[in-house]
């Protein structure tokens, strides 16, 4: 018999310096795939605040805002004021004994730390450190700092999305921070790669910014050819129509609705009855014809979707192969399949479940999902663990006075 | 690096792009009539037909092109072949080829598999997105520039890099499911969090959404600035010298956040008026000296050209063959990484090299292309 089989980062150490969404985000990701992750912080430091609408409802058990305690799920926690000479030692010993750093400070500050790049690949060559500055650490915008929402504005996103003539629209929610920790990530686990075969680690200089530029790859290649910013083409689609979100009865209620096919459009047309008797004809059966039609075949569905609810919609639609899906807000996404294959109960908590990874490795049992620790709950164990130190000289350091 | 196939719809086609930027091998295996990443919108006239959408030359980039029909025998034959000499292959689902064929094949293959979901916007409906995307009194909206399905492709090369991470260290191959739908679904964490905590529901929030008491996209005389102002009372201070508005400066309580949250619209309208007059690129520059963090809003034309794009290697001046002088993306990876970055590839253009390199002959690739097996 083959050893039970693991998930790819097993074995792989990785201190997260990261604060608020993206740094600690991207760290997570890697904890779900297996890696040993502790996250070095201290309680007079921003890991713990920011990144929450209004006051907390419910704080949680770590001391963290509940989104807070989400990202920073699955990683121990040591206290240490990397300001202090005692702080920066212990932390410059942790990353020795690292595969992974990961941080998200402004511009400079690791290195006035002594935490920099330069410093620890003198003692340890086969680090691979990831900075995920908000536009990277070189160019002119390196010191430069970002929100997400300055990100969306910045990357084309907010101008990319809604119809002509409307303002910036965003996403109410960190895409961004996501986003950047998403790229980080993959870029992490392709630095192992190569670690793999040249025996070193390497300096990523990850640039939140660029990551949110190319998922608009393709408008950017294509106003870089017309000289003509992308048309805003809202909810409708070049291949299928109509496509579009569609109000429903009752308070901002709506459907999205995609006809992919002919066929589809034929169903259609067949469920919406005498309403669509003007659509029949041959001037709406290709895609091309009900684009040009797109407003007032718009009309006739609306009257229809008008008296029912979203999903009754969604439903009447799939019964006959029209793609179409309700707008899940709150408290329906818990009823949509797809939110229960992804929600993972957490380890000896109260029944609360959170978000794990959208992905399966076959016949390997996926982690455990943690509570985040409170700041500094797993100091002595990390020290044990990653430092082989005995019993005596852990409380010496623990014990320790900031210098 | 590892030699990857690559047989995802446009919804994976960015997590391969993603893999070539690591620098591995990656080979789009696409039907003799082209795959649907070259018919997205919009088509760019100066390039043959198949050649010129926008999004195969941007996802496209760093591929090679095999045109197989795989429901031919012999295309069926000609991509087992191939397989054999792969590390990995990701493929949206259906699969082309029954699966324990595949792993019959090449028992050590990385196998991702991409369960695409419904059409993008039904996708983002029902996994929570589109209830917070758009203005709160108009339409939700889908995010643009096919930025969902983006979204699923870093996912999915997370997956398959990590698999072949995997693969380097035990020499076995492994399955991995990725889901769309999943994927969204957890972007749109916050929506659950804040029903879990509250029982309430996140709503859209337009231009003026954002962490902090004030935040949101102005006006200004050439198009739109967006600024977030930070919470502490220092951060208010800095504001306020951008921003000397008498309304603000000789109100103590605004220097509260709890304040300026309650008064959200109103101040942010009074800043608004404020910079209507002024060039975005000249606040923003303000801003940033005093550390507020802002930012001009841009569509991608304005990206094209973009200093710090450049600066980066992001963007790389190019003479292209199809579109002449032009700054190249080159992608979020590969300007860190430095790795070359082919431009996309024609349709078929890799075929008779690869064919070759497995053994087929000078005469059997021509009866293949005969037959319209491969193109």
């Amino acid at each position: 018999m083959a050893a039970p089989r693991q998930l790819p980062l097993s074995g792989i150490r990785i201190i997260d310096f990261g604060h608020i969404v993206a740094g600690p985000f991207c760290v997570r990701l890697l904890a779900d795939l297996g890696a040993d992750v502790i996250k070095v912080e201290t309680n007079t430091r921003l890991g713990r605040t920011g990144a929450r609408r209004g006051p907390p409802k419910r704080s949680g058990s770590s001391g963290r805002t509940p989104h807070l305690s989400q990202i920073n799920r699955n990683r121990r926690s040591i206290d240490l004021n990397l300001k202090t000479e005692r702080g920066a030692r212990i932390a410059r010993q942790l990353a020795d004994a690292a595969d992974v750093v990961v941080e998200n400070f402004s511009n400079g500050v690791m290195d006035r730390l002594g935490l920099g790049y330069a410093d620890l690949v003198k003692t340890n060559p086969r680090i691979v450190y990831a900075s995920m500055a908000s536009f990277g650490h070189t160019g002119p915008r390196a010191g430069w700092i970002g929100m997400n929402v300055n990100l969306q504005a910045a990357s084309g996103l907010m101008l990319a999305t809604g119809e002509e003539g409307d303002p910036p629209i965003g996403i109410s929610n960190s895409w961004n921070d996501y986003i950047g920790g998403l790229h980080a990530a993959v870029a992490i686990v392709g630095a192992l790669s190569k670690r793999n075969k040249s025996g070193v680690g390497t300096y990523l200089d990850v640039s939140q910014f660029e990551g949110s530029v190319a998922m608009l790859g393709g408008l950017l290649f294509a106003s870089g050819v017309t000289g003509k910013p992308p048309a805003r083409t809202g909810n409708r689609s070049g291949l299928a129509a109509p496509q579009g979100t569609y109000r429903c009865a009752g308070n901002d209620q709506w459907c999205a609705i995609s006809v992919q096919t002919d066929a589809q459009w034929q169903a259609l047309v067949a469920l919406l009855g005498e309403r669509a008797a003007h659509l029949r004809g041959a001037a709406c059966a290709t895609v091309a014809g009900r684009h040009a039609q797109h407003d007032a075949i718009d009309e006739v569905i609306e009257a229809w979707t008008g008296a029912l609810t979203p999903v009754e919609v969604e439903q009447s639609l799939k019964s006959v192969g029209v793609p179409a899906a309700a707008m899940r807000r709150g408290h329906d996404l818990a009823e949509v399949d797809t939110w229960q294959q992804v929600l993972k109960p957490i380890a000896g908590d109260s029944g609360i479940k959170v978000l794990g990874l959208p992905f399966d490795f076959q016949g390997v049992a996926p982690v455990a999902v943690t509570d985040a620790p409170r700041v500094g709950a797993n100091g002595r164990e990390v020290l044990r663990d990653w430092l082989n130190l005995d019993d005596a000289t852990i409380e010496d350091l623990m014990h320790e006075e900031p210098a | 690096m590892a030699r990857i196939l690559d047989l995802t719809s446009d919804v994976g086609a960015y997590g391969t792009r993603l893999l070539a930027e690591l620098g591995h091998d990656v080979i789009r295996v696409e039907p003799p009539s082209g795959d649907t990443v070259r018919r997205l919108e919009p088509h760019l006239d100066a390039a043959p037909a198949l050649e010129g959408s926008a999004f195969h030359q941007f996802l496209n980039t760093g591929k090679r092109s095999v045109a197989v029909d795989l429901a031919n025998t012999e295309g069926r034959k000609l991509l087992l072949a191939l397989v054999k000499t792969a590390d990995a292959m990701v493929a949206s689902l259906p699969l082309p080829i029954e699966q324990n064929e595949i792993l019959a094949a090449n028992p050590d293959l990385v196998l991702v598999r991409l369960d695409d979901g419904e059409p993008e916007l039904c996708n983002v409906a029902s996994t929570g997105l589109l209830a917070i995307t758009g203005e709160p009194d108009g339409q939700p909206t889908l995010l643009g520039g096919h930025v969902p399905s983006s979204a699923v492709g870093v996912y999915l090369a997370m997956a398959a890099a990590a698999a072949i991470f995997g693969k380097e260290l035990t020499g076995t191959g492994s399955v991995v499911d990725v889901s769309a739908a999943q994927c969204l679904a957890t972007l749109a964490e916050q929506v659950w969090v804040e029903y879990s905590v509250s029982g309430e529901a996140l709503e859209r929030m337009g231009s003026r959404g954002g962490i902090t008491a004030l935040a949101g996209a102005l006006p200004c005389a050439d198009g739109h600035w967006m600024v977030s102002v930070p919470p502490d009372p220092r951060g208010w201070t800095n504001f306020v010298q951008l921003v000397p508005d008498p309304a603000f400066k000789d109100d103590s309580s605004m220097a509260d956040e709890a304040f300026r949250r309650d008064r959200k619209d109103e101040i942010l309208d009074l800043v608004g008026v404020w910079s209507s007059s002024r060039n975005k690129h000249q606040i923003v520059q303000q801003a940033q000296d005093l550390h507020i963090p802002a930012t001009p809003v841009l569509n991608p034309l304005e990206l094209v050209d973009d200093p710090q794009l450049l600066a980066r290697g992001f963007l790389r001046p190019v003479d292209h063959p199809d579109f002449g002088k032009m700054n190249f993306p080159v992608g979020a990876l590969a300007s860190m990484t430095g790795q070359a970055m082919s431009f996309a590839p024609r349709l078929g253009q890799d075929t008779a090299a690869i064919l070759t390199e497995l053994g087929y002959s000078t005469g059997d690739i021509d009866r293949l292309k005969g037959q319209g097996i491969v193109a």
